[in-house]
């Protein structure tokens, strides 16, 4: 069809590779509409049925018996998901000099919810999370990546490093 | 292109839009669009969804930046989101329509017979690499067409360096198949 002769298996895929290799036409209307996309605020991602999930605990009735709540962990026995509002994270690392939760919440901005220790190496915070399902992780120092342990881990995620999903319900949900 | 290939400026670049410059960005938008487009639209078959899947690589890249851990090597990072962005948008696209880049206005627009016989040569491309197996074209396209080492494809697919090897000598032999059975049509 293409050649008289008889190609041999390698000139087949040769021509297949430099077929494949000619440079594509990629619309550049395209960067005007990434960069427009940027510029808005990243929205939640939609919730899932199946994601796990853990109540969610105002910070100063948390914070009076935190170590209690990591110990007992309420939340594992109920699956309701948490009511959009104040929401805390928490994760034991007796070794760290410092933590931060990032997330889809926070554009995975490190400075924007550092978090603080409490006794027996247990760091926590609080952010404020509207209905929605985010992606987050845990950064121990700065440097390291960890997943919560006590959460479903995102499978959807392609950045490299591991991380957790919560999905969050509306008032009355 | 070998993925360890560090992009002069880069690492700059991803400083400059963390401190907030936001059209640093449009600088690596324009340096990957057409290198990672090619990709996409090989991968996906139709332009339409590999221009969404790669819009949406490079927005969640720059949502997820601080995610970067090494931003000399934004490219290869980058790289991975979009393999994951044509897995999902891959399997969306192949449950709505046949997939291959039928291009017949560049078909039609050929003023030479060689150009005619190459655009239609790359249409046969087109369908016989539809054919395989999304990851027996993915292992194709980033070994032979993106010249990948394995153990950088291993890194961006999560998949074994073995197992690789396996979808890429299969994915040659049933090109081969397929074309050849294509020339004696």
């Amino acid at each position: 069809m293409f050649d008289q002769q008889e190609p041999g298996e390698e000139e087949i895929v040769e021509r297949v590779v430099r077929a494949l290799k000619r440079p594509v036409y990629i619309d550049r209307a395209l960067d005007a509409r990434v960069m427009s996309e940027i510029a808005r605020p990243a929205p939640a991602q939609p919730m899932t049925r199946r994601a796990w999930t853990r109540r969610a605990w105002p910070w100063l009735a948390a914070a009076a018996a935190l170590a209690a709540i990591v110990i007992a962990r309420p939340w594992s026995r109920d699956r309701t998901p948490p009511q959009s509002g104040a929401l805390q994270f928490v994760l034991i690392a007796p070794q760290a000099a410092s933590v931060s939760l990032v997330g889809d919440f926070n554009d995975w901005d490190p400075t924007r919810a550092p978090m603080r220790a409490a006794r027996d190496g247990v760091w926590a915070t609080v952010v404020s999370l509207s209905p929605g399902r985010y992606r987050y992780a845990f950064l121990v120092n700065g440097v390291e990546w960890r997943a919560d342990p006590t959460a479903p881990v995102a499978r959807d995620d392609e950045f490299g490093s591991p991380s957790s999903v919560v999905t969050v319900g509306g008032r009355g949900s | 292109m070998g993925i360890d290939k560090v992009e002069a400026g880069d690492a700059e670049l991803v400083l400059r839009i963390r401190a907030g410059d936001l059209e640093a960005y449009s600088e690596l938008v324009a340096r990957y669009r057409d290198r990672l487009g090619r990709y996409a639209v090989h991968m996906i078959g139709n332009r339409e969804d590999a221009e969404e899947a790669l819009q949406d690589a490079f927005v969640r890249a720059y949502r997820s930046l601080a995610r970067c851990n090494d931003p000399a090597r934004f490219g290869a990072w980058l790289y991975g989101i979009l393999v994951n962005r044509c897995r999902t948008t891959g399997a969306r696209a192949s449950r709505r329509h046949k997939m291959f880049v039928h291009d017949e206005d560049a078909l039609n627009g050929a003023a030479h017979a060689d150009q005619a016989e190459r655009v239609e040569w790359a249409d046969v491309v087109g369908r016989a690499l539809a054919k395989l197996s999304p990851e027996c074209r993915e292992a194709f396209l980033l070994k032979h067409v993106e010249d990948l080492e394995y153990e950088e494809m291993a890194e961006l697919t999560g998949a074994g360096i073995s197992a690789l090897k396996m979808r890429v000598k299969r994915a040659r032999e049933h090109l081969q198949q397929i074309l050849k059975e294509a020339e004696h049509v």
